[in-house]
């Protein structure tokens, strides 16, 4: 790493040809095909055993699901279930990330509120949060309230953590230099503290994803009028494999969708974590 | 009161030992004055508490006993007319090198044409110009020290506190820097104190080098350094009386090093 030679070789903006660029994309969509194989085998097996190693009343068959998918679209028949379902998604993740947030940055800014509360928070962590489906709805009623609270309680945990772990963990000695520099209270929360949780902050709301499904679907296990978990339930007590699994692959869809858009914003806000092919610091 | 910039009087520096008890006594009695536009230099072992002077001048932390003034205030609280160049270099690592070397204008409310310009002619002067787009990680150790003194420099504060500020880098790199920094010195007529545990370093960049004992640290000497700038920082021995210099610092840092062998 000689400092000289650096300056005296300011590299291109990115350093990358066109012909490497192009090979990377050749390369990207190699291992994207790379990792449908799998998927595809599993279908591909379930739907030849299928009826010659298992009964097709207990897993029903790929083609038999897909059916199934195609004709509650075209009838319009998931369509409420959906809607409910989607709502009591969104309200709850949205309410418990916001609620994570807030509740992790002001217990990492104040020793003496984490002091406080960190042990009530840890101790209803601990809290099986299936336990209190059955709560939620005595205490919410049977419709969407219940599901959006037990989604949001899910997902606040994980996101308050996260949340709290990436602000304790900012360095202090960035801090006392910012403010040395000038920095007030209000300023030092935009240019140190946000930007430093912030990896920790999406990494919560990525995992959280998957949870807020839990919950939205767990509530309506429990109790409902209406939804995609409803429709899971109704679908298995009437020994309708194909519609469990027509479900289930609609919440697949929906956590995937969820992750990739996750991980879009997570690449683009943490465009400093993941450095250009050519840095300067390679040479 | 004298004419001294940043001026130490009696200071005194405990620190809680883990697990209670009675405190560590880090610092006794200090008494230092920084003139204007000067460049001083402290050394002493490790342990000694010369970090903490800087944490003191800086206002982050109140020394347990004494006062520590700038321009004759007392300081209390967050010193925010001195400049403060870490062993890391510490550049925010979500922000570009522009934006690092720009947020100390920001903060403190400069309209933007004029930060534009100031960020510019602040990385000309550090030899960063064309790597404004960049990430802290992107860039080497030296870029990243170059770009931190740059976003000290850029506020022109009236007194910029070094902690080790080469410690971490590389012996070229290091050179190269020394020099750059005496000139930048020179240029901005900064007042600098400038922690390190290097003689040759001190007595290559220093007008004064304050000499600490071991811990509880008093001030065993605050030598002059008379040499002619600008000094030749690749070959410290050419210049001419750079021997007698170094030997009057060693003759004094040497004591405490020896003492320290002893009780081990």
């Amino acid at each position: 790493m000689n400092d000289v030679a650096t300056m005296a070789e300011p590299p291109g903006a990115d350093g990358t040809s066109p012909a490497r660029r192009r090979r990377s994309l050749a390369g990207k969509a190699g291992r994207g095909l790379v990792k449908l194989v799998p998927g595809l085998a599993i279908l591909a097996f379930w739907q030849w055993a299928s009826g010659r190693l298992i009964r097709e009343i207990y897993v029903s068959k790929p083609t038999a699901v897909a059916a199934r998918l195609y004709e509650l679209f075209a009838s319009g028949e998931i369509y409420p279930h959906l809607w409910t379902t989607g709502q009591e998604l969104v309200l709850g993740y949205v309410i418990g990330v916001a609620g994570g947030i807030l509740g992790g940055y002001a217990l990492g800014r104040s020793p003496r509120l984490a002091n406080i509360f960190e042990p009530y928070v840890m101790a209803f962590y601990g809290i099986p949060k299936i336990a209190l489906a059955p709560l939620f709805i005595i205490w919410f009623g049977i419709g969407i309230g219940s599901k959006v609270a037990l989604a949001a309680i899910m997902v606040f945990f994980l996101v308050f953590y996260n949340v709290y772990t990436g602000v304790c963990s900012v360095d202090r000695e960035l801090i006392n230099l910012t403010l040395v520099m000038g920095a007030n209270q209000r300023q030092l929360t935009y240019h140190v503290y946000f930007p430093a949780a912030a990896p920790y902050v999406l990494l919560g709301m990525r995992m959280a994803v998957p949870y807020a499904v839990i919950g939205v679907i767990v509530g309506e296990f429990t109790s409902s009028v209406q939804g995609l978990g409803l429709f899971i339930h109704e679908a298995s007590s009437t020994y309708d494999p194909a519609g469990v699994f027509a479900g289930i692959v609609i919440l697949l869809a929906f956590v995937v969708a969820a992750n990739f858009l996750a991980g879009r914003l997570e690449r683009r806000l943490l465009r400093w974590k993941t450095p250009m092919a050519h840095a300067p610091s390679d040479i | 009161m004298n004419d001294a910039v940043l001026s130490f009087s009696h200071i005194r520096q405990e620190f809680p030992a883990p697990g209670g008890g009675t405190g560590i006594r880090v610092i006794d009695g200090i008494d230092l004055d920084v003139g204007n536009g000067k460049f001083v230099a402290v050394i002493g072992p490790s342990g000694c508490g010369k970090s903490t002077l800087l944490q003191m001048a800086a206002g982050l932390l109140a020394p347990t006993g004494g006062i520590v003034r700038h321009r004759g205030r007392a300081i209390n609280a967050v010193n925010r007319e001195v400049g403060f160049v870490p062993q890391q270099a510490q550049l925010f690592p979500w922000k570009t090198l522009a934006e690092n070397i720009e947020l100390p204008l920001l903060l403190r409310g400069v309209a933007t044409a004029e930060r534009r310009e100031r960020v510019a002619s602040a990385l000309e002067a550090v030899g960063l110009s064309g790597f404004e787009q960049y990430f802290p990680n992107q860039l080497s150790g030296g870029m990243q020290k170059r770009g931190s003194i740059a976003r000290t420099l850029v506020y022109r504060p009236d007194v910029i506190l070094m902690d080790e500020p080469f410690g971490a880098l590389d012996a070229q790199t290091r050179m190269v820097m020394q020099d750059d920094l005496q000139m930048l010195s020179h240029d901005a007529g900064a007042t600098i104190l400038f922690v390190t545990h290097d003689i040759t370093e001190a007595v290559l960049l220093a007008d004064n080098v304050a000499v600490m004992s071991q811990r509880p640290s008093k001030l065993l000497a605050n030598i002059a350094i008379d040499l002619a700038r600008p000094r030749n920082v690749f070959e410290p021995f050419k210049n001419p009386g750079f021997e007698a210099a170094y030997d009057a610092v060693w003759t004094i840092f040497r004591s405490q090093i020896g003492i320290r062998e002893r009780t081990h």
